[in-house]
C-alpha cells in the first residue's frame, strides 16, 4: 500500500498543485466532483499484474515518468493536419487535450444538434451530465478513469435532441503536438443520443511525430435513449513512443442500436477499454476491432458486454496483425444477467502472427446467468496459410506482395463492414505505415 | 420403429420411473471398527502418520518441509464460488479399518466387513468376484485397504500398489518422482497433501509394457470429521502404455468434507498413460448442505519425446469441484488431452477445466469440455493455454460447450490463452445455450417422454467426451448422469 501511494507521487510531481488548479478551474458541484475523483485516485494507486483486469500489461513504463498538464501552445503542423480532416464533416480539434477553435468547423448544424465545449455544457446542460454521472458508480471506475474525471476541465459535448438525425459525420480529433514532452492529456466526449435519433461520431487521437513521449488518458461516455442510433468510429494513431489508456462507456436504453469500431494502430502502450451496458430490452450492440502492430508495441482492448434485459443481441469481432515482436492482449467478457433471457451474444477474436517475437494472450469470457440464450465465443491464433502464399507465388507475385497481400485480405474483412466512405478511407490512410512495414 | 425396439424403449422408460425417487445411492455409512488419531494438526501429528505407516526418515523430512511451507501459505479464495471456513485443526489426519494387518499375502485376509461394503459399491475385492481384465486398489478414507491382481501384473513387471507399500519396497522410484511434477511448493492444497497424505495408489510400467489390464483406484470417504488427502503417481517408462480409472463416493453427511489430493503423472519417451476419473462424491441435500469439497491437484508430465497423457473426467458430485487436470508438454512432439464432462444441479458449484503448457517443439494439446449446470447450480470452465518460446509449430484445439437446465444456474467460461511462439496455431471456440427446443420438441413427437429425450440430448451432447471412457465407465457416466438430472427439466 505504501509503495502504491509513492508511486502516484511520483507520477503526480509535475503537476502536485493539482487540487488547487482544480480549484481554480472550476467551480461549484463540478469542483467537488473533480476533487472527490482526485481524493479517489490518491487513495487508489495504480493496479499491478496480479490484478485480474491487468494481468497482461505492465503499467510500470507509463507510471514511473513524470507528466506535466497541458498548456496551450501554437499549433504548427496545420497542414498534415488538413490532409487528414475532411472539410465535409464537422470536424471538432483539440490540440494538446485544449479545444482549438480555429481548426475546428462546428457550424451548419442541424435543429436538436448540440455541439459545445464541455465546459458550457457544465452550465448549459448540466441536468444531461449529472444524469450521466450518476449512471455509474465513482467507486467501480478504474483508476484511470478516476484521474480523466479530476483533470477534465476540458472537453466536448455532443447532444442529439428526440428524433434529430445528423447524417454528416461528427469527427472529433485529438492531436498532440511534439514540441512538448511528457505531457499528460484528459480528453473527454460525452455524446447522447435522444429518443430516435441517429449520429455517426468518429475519434481519432492522433499525432504527427513518431518521437514525442506523451500520456493520453481518455475517455468517452456514451449514452442512447430508446430507438436511438449511434455509429461510433475510435481510431489511434499516437505516437509510437507514447502511451494511451482509453475508456469508453456506453449505456443504452431499449431497442437502441449502438454501432462500435475500435481501430488501434499506434502508441508503444495502449489500453483500450470498451464497456456496454444494455439496459433496455431488445437493445444491439456491435463491436468490432482491429489492431495491428509492430516493434515492441502493446495494444490491450478490453471489453466488456453487459445484457442486463431480455432480447438483447451483441456482437464482436477483433482481428489483429502483429509483427515484429509486439503484443497483443484481448479479454472480452461477456456478462448476461438472470434476467435477461433471449439474449444473443457472440464474440471472436483472431490473431495474424507475422512476426517472429510477437506474443498474443486472449482470455474470451462468458459469465452466463439466464438459460434462454445463446452465447459463444472463439479465439484464434495462426499464420498465413502456406498454400495460400504458394499459390501467389506461383502466379509470380513476390513473396513480399503475396503476404500484404493475404494481409489486406485478413484487414479488409474487417474494414470492409464500415459504409461510410470517409472513415473508411482515414482508417486506411492510417493503415499505409503498418502494410509498408510487411 | 421395429418392434423390439419399441419393447426397449418401454423397458426404459419403466425402469426409469422407478428410478425417478432414488436419491444418492452410496450414501450409507460402514460403522467399522477404526483407528484414527485425534483431530488437530501440527509436526507430531505428521511424526505419528509416519510411525503408524513405519515410513523411513527421508519421507519424514519430506512431510516437514511441506508442512512448514503450508504453515507460510494462504488459503487461496480466487474461484468463483463461495465456501465457508475450513478448521484445518477440526479434522482428523488419519483414519484406517482397525483389522487390517499389513502385507496382505492375499485379498481373501482382507476384512469381509470392508470386502461387503465395496461390494455395495460395485467394487468386488475378493478374487472370485473380482472385474476381469481390472485391477483395483481400494483407498477406505486415509488407507488402501487392497489391491487385485497384483501377481498378474508381476509377471509383466508391472508394479501397482498402495504408497505406502511402493514408499517401503520401491523407495528409489518414489524418491526419483514424488513431487516432480506437483512440488509440495505449488499451491495450498499440494502442500497440506503433501505434509499429510496417508495413502494411495503407485503405478509403474516399465520399459516397453502395455499393462495388460485396466488399473483403477476405488476412494471411498467413511469416517466423520476426516479428511481424505492421497496421492497417486503413474511413471510410465518408454514405449509403455496403461490405462488408468479412478472413482470416488462418500457417505451423505450434513457437514462439508475436504478431501484434498494430488496425483502425479509421468510419461517417458514415446509412453502413454489414459487416465479417467468418474467423480460422485456425495454433492450434498437440495439445500447445498453438507458434501465434499473436492480440491484436487492433478497433473501430468510429458518428460519424453512422442509421449502422451490423455485426462477424461466426469464430475458429477461434490458441493464443491475445484480441479485443473494439467499437462505439462515437455518433450518434443508430446501430446496432451483432455476431455471432461461437469455436471452441477441443487446448489453444486464447480470450478473446474484444465492447464496445457506447451514446452517441447511440435507439442499438440486437445481441450473437450462439456459443461452442464441445472437448478440452483454454478459451473465454471477455467483454462490456460500457454505456448512458451521454445515451443516451435506448437498447436492446440479447445473446445468447451456449456448447457443451462432451468433459469437459477449459471455458466462461465473463463478460458486463459497465453500465445508466446509465433508459430503456433491455436482455436479455442465456446458456446453457451439451453437444450435445443427443436430437438427435443422432434424427440417427443416421436414418442419418447421428456425426460427420455432430455438424456438422449445430453448423451449426444457429451458423446465427444464418453467415447473417450473404458466402455464399463462409460455405461456408468451416463447412468449417473440420467439418475442426477431426473427432476432437473420439465
Amino acid at each position: 500500500m505504501i509503495l502504491q501511494s509513492e508511486r502516484n507521487d511520483s507520477f503526480l510531481e509535475g503537476f502536485e498543485h493539482l487540487d488547487k488548479t482544480i480549484a481554480l478551474q472550476s467551480t461549484g458541484w463540478l469542483r467537488e466532483f473533480r476533487l472527490k475523483n482526485l481524493s479517489r485516485f490518491n487513495e487508489a494507486g495504480f493496479p499491478t499484474l496480479k490484478d485480474e483486469e491487468w494481468k497482461y500489461l505492465n503499467l510500470e513504463p507509463i507510471i514511473s515518468r513524470h507528466y506535466h498538464l497541458t498548456v496551450s501552445t501554437p499549433f504548427t503542423e496545420t497542414a498534415a493536419l488538413k490532409t487528414y480532416l475532411n472539410p465535409a464533416e464537422t470536424n471538432v480539434v483539440f490540440v494538446n487535450g485544449i479545444f482549438s477553435e480555429n481548426l475546428s468547423n462546428v457550424r451548419d448544424l442541424p435543429k436538436g444538434v448540440v455541439i459545445t465545449t464541455l465546459t458550457e455544457a457544465m452550465t448549459s446542460h448540466r441536468a444531461d451530465i449529472e444524469n450521466l454521472l450518476k449512471k455509474y458508480p465513482v467507486a467501480q471506475a478504474n483508476v484511470f478513469t478516476t484521474l480523466n474525471l479530476a483533470l477534465t476541465g476540458n472537453g466536448i459535448f455532443i447532444k442529439l435532441t428526440d428524433k434529430a438525425i445528423n447524417k454528416k459525420n461528427i469527427h472529433i480529433v485529438h492531436v498532440t503536438s511534439v514540441k512538448e514532452q511528457n505531457i499528460i492529456s484528459a480528453p473527454r466526449s460525452v455524446i447522447l443520443i435522444g429518443d430516435s435519433a441517429e449520429a455517426s461520431v468518429m475519434e481519432t487521437h492522433i499525432s504527427f511525430s513518431d518521437d514525442a513521449v506523451y500520456f493520453t488518458n481518455a475517455l468517452t461516455d456514451i449514452l442512447i435513449a430508446q430507438n436511438g442510433i449511434l455509429n461510433y468510429h475510435k481510431a489511434q494513431s499516437e505516437s509510437l513512443k507514447a502511451f494511451h489508456i482509453g475508456t469508453t462507456r456506453v449505456w443504452q436504453e431499449k431497442d437502441s442500436n449502438f454501432n462500435g469500431f475500435s481501430f488501434m494502430v499506434g502508441g508503444s502502450i495502449t489500453r483500450n477499454n470498451l464497456d456496454v451496458i444494455l439496459n433496455g430490452e431488445g437493445a444491439s450492440t456491435r463491436l468490432n476491432g482491429l489492431y495491428c502492430t509492430n516493434g515492441t508495441q502493446l495494444v490491450d482492448n478490453h471489453s466488456a458486454v453487459d445484457h442486463r434485459e431480455p432480447n438483447g443481441t451483441s456482437n464482436q469481432l477483433y482481428k489483429g496483425i502483429l509483427n515484429g515482436a509486439s503484443r497483443a492482449v484481448f479479454n472480452g467478457k461477456i456478462f448476461v444477467k438472470p434476467i435477461a433471457q433471449k439474449t444473443n451474444s457472440y464474440q471472436l477474436n483472431k490473431n495474424l502472427l507475422l512476426g517472429k517475437e510477437a506474443r498474443v494472450d486472449t482470455k474470451p469470457q462468458l459469465e452466463i446467468g439466464a438459460d434462454d440464450v445463446k452465447c459463444t465465443h472463439g479465439a484464434t491464433i495462426g499464420q498465413l496459410n502456406e498454400d495460400e502464399v504458394f499459390y501467389l507465388q506461383s502466379r509470380c507475385i513476390a513473396k513480399s506482395d503475396a503476404v500484404k497481400m493475404l494481409s489486406k485480405g485478413f484487414v479488409d474483412d474487417i474494414i470492409d463492414t464500415i459504409t461510410d466512405e470517409s472513415i473508411h478511407a482515414k482508417l486506411n490512410k492510417l493503415l499505409e505505415p503498418t502494410f509498408a512495414a510487411l | 420403429m421395429s418392434k423390439a425396439n419399441e419393447k426397449m424403449l418401454n423397458e426404459k422408460t419403466i425402469q426409469k420411473n422407478t428410478l425417478s425417487s432414488r436419491e444418492y445411492k452410496y450414501g450409507f455409512f460402514t460403522d467399522i471398527e477404526m483407528e484414527r488419531i485425534p483431530k488437530g494438526l501440527n509436526e507430531d501429528v505428521l511424526r505419528l502418520i509416519v510411525e503408524k505407516k513405519g515410513e523411513p526418515e527421508w519421507m519424514l523430512n519430506w512431510r516437514l518441509k511441506a508442512y512448514r511451507h503450508w504453515k507460510t501459505m494462504q488459503e487461496p479464495h480466487w474461484p468463483n464460488f463461495e465456501y465457508g471456513p475450513i478448521d484445518y485443526q477440526g479434522l482428523s489426519y488419519y483414519n484406517a479399518p482397525k483389522k487390517r494387518t499389513d502385507n496382505l499375502k492375499s485379498m481373501n485376509e482382507v476384512d469381509p466387513e470392508l470386502v461387503k461394503t465395496f461390494e455395495k459399491l460395485g467394487i468386488p475385492l475378493s478374487e472370485q468376484k473380482r472385474l476381469s481384465g481390472v485391477a483395483v486398489d481400494a483407498v477406505f478414507d486415509s488407507v488402501s485397504v487392497g489391491t487385485t491382481h497384483q501377481a498378474e501384473l508381476a509377471k509383466v513387471g508391472v508394479i501397482f500398489c498402495s504408497m505406502t507399500e511402493a514408499i517401503k519396497e520401491h523407495s528409489e522410484l518414489v524418491k526419483k518422482y514424488l513431487g516432480s511434477v506437483v512440488p509440495y511448493t505449488d499451491n495450498f492444497f499440494a502442500a497440506l497433501n503433501a505434509a499429510v497424505f496417508s495413502d494411495g495408489s503407485f503405478c509403474y510400467i516399465p520399459k516397453g509394457v502395455k499393462c495388460p489390464l485396466e488399473l483403477s483406484t476405488y476412494f471411498r470417504i467413511n469416517a466423520a470429521e476426516s479428511g481424505q488427502f492421497e496421492r497417486t503417481l503413474i511413471v510410465a517408462e518408454d514405449s509403455s502404455y496403461v490405462s488408468y480409472l479412478e472413482g470416488c463416493t462418500a457417505p451423505m453427511r450434513d457437514e462439508n468434507q475436504l478431501h484434498a489430493a494430488v496425483v502425479e503423472l509421468i510419461t517417458l519417451d514415446n509412453a502413454e498413460i489414459k487416465y479417467s476419473t468418474v467423480q460422485n462424491w456425495y454433492s450434498g441435500d437440495k439445500q447445498g448442505k453438507g458434501g465434499i469439497y473436492n480440491f484436487v491437484t492433478k497433473r501430468g508430465k510429458c518428460l519424453g519425446k512422442n509421449s502422451k497423457i490423455s485426462w477424461t473426467q466426469v464430475e458429477a458430485g461434490s458441493a464443491i469441484t475445484w480441479k485443473y487436470p494439467s499437462v505439462i508438454l515437455q518433450g518434443d512432439n508430446s501430446v496432451g488431452k483432455f476431455y471432461s464432462v461437469a455436471l452441477t444441479n441443487n446448489r453444486m458449484q464447480a470450478d473446474t477445466g484444465t492447464k496445457m503448457i506447451h514446452i517441447g517443439k511440435n507439442t499438440k494439446s486437445t481441450i473437450i469440455s462439456k459443461g452442464i449446470s441445472a437448478d440452483e447450480s454454478n459451473n465454471n470452465y477455467r483454462g490456460l493455454v500457454k505456448i512458451l518460446p521454445s515451443a516451435d509449430g506448437a498447436r492446440n484445439y479447445s473446445q468447451c460447450d456449456s448447457m443451462l437446465i432451468g433459469n437459477k444456474c449459471r455458466a462461465n467460461t473463463f478460458p486463459y490463452i497465453e500465445v508466446k511462439n509465433s508459430t503456433a496455431v491455436m482455436e479455442h471456440e465456446a458456446s453457451t445455450s439451453k437444450i435445443n427446443a427443436e430437438q427435443l420438441f422432434y424427440l417427443r413427437s416421436r414418442g419418447l417422454d421428456m425426460e427420455g429425450s432430455v438424456s438422449l440430448i445430453i448423451n449426444g451432447f457429451c458423446k465427444d467426451v464418453f467415447k473417450e471412457l473404458p466402455m464399463e465407465f462409460a455405461v456408468e457416466a451416463v447412468r449417473l448422469l440420467e439418475m442426477k438430472l431426473e427432476g432437473s427439466v420439465g
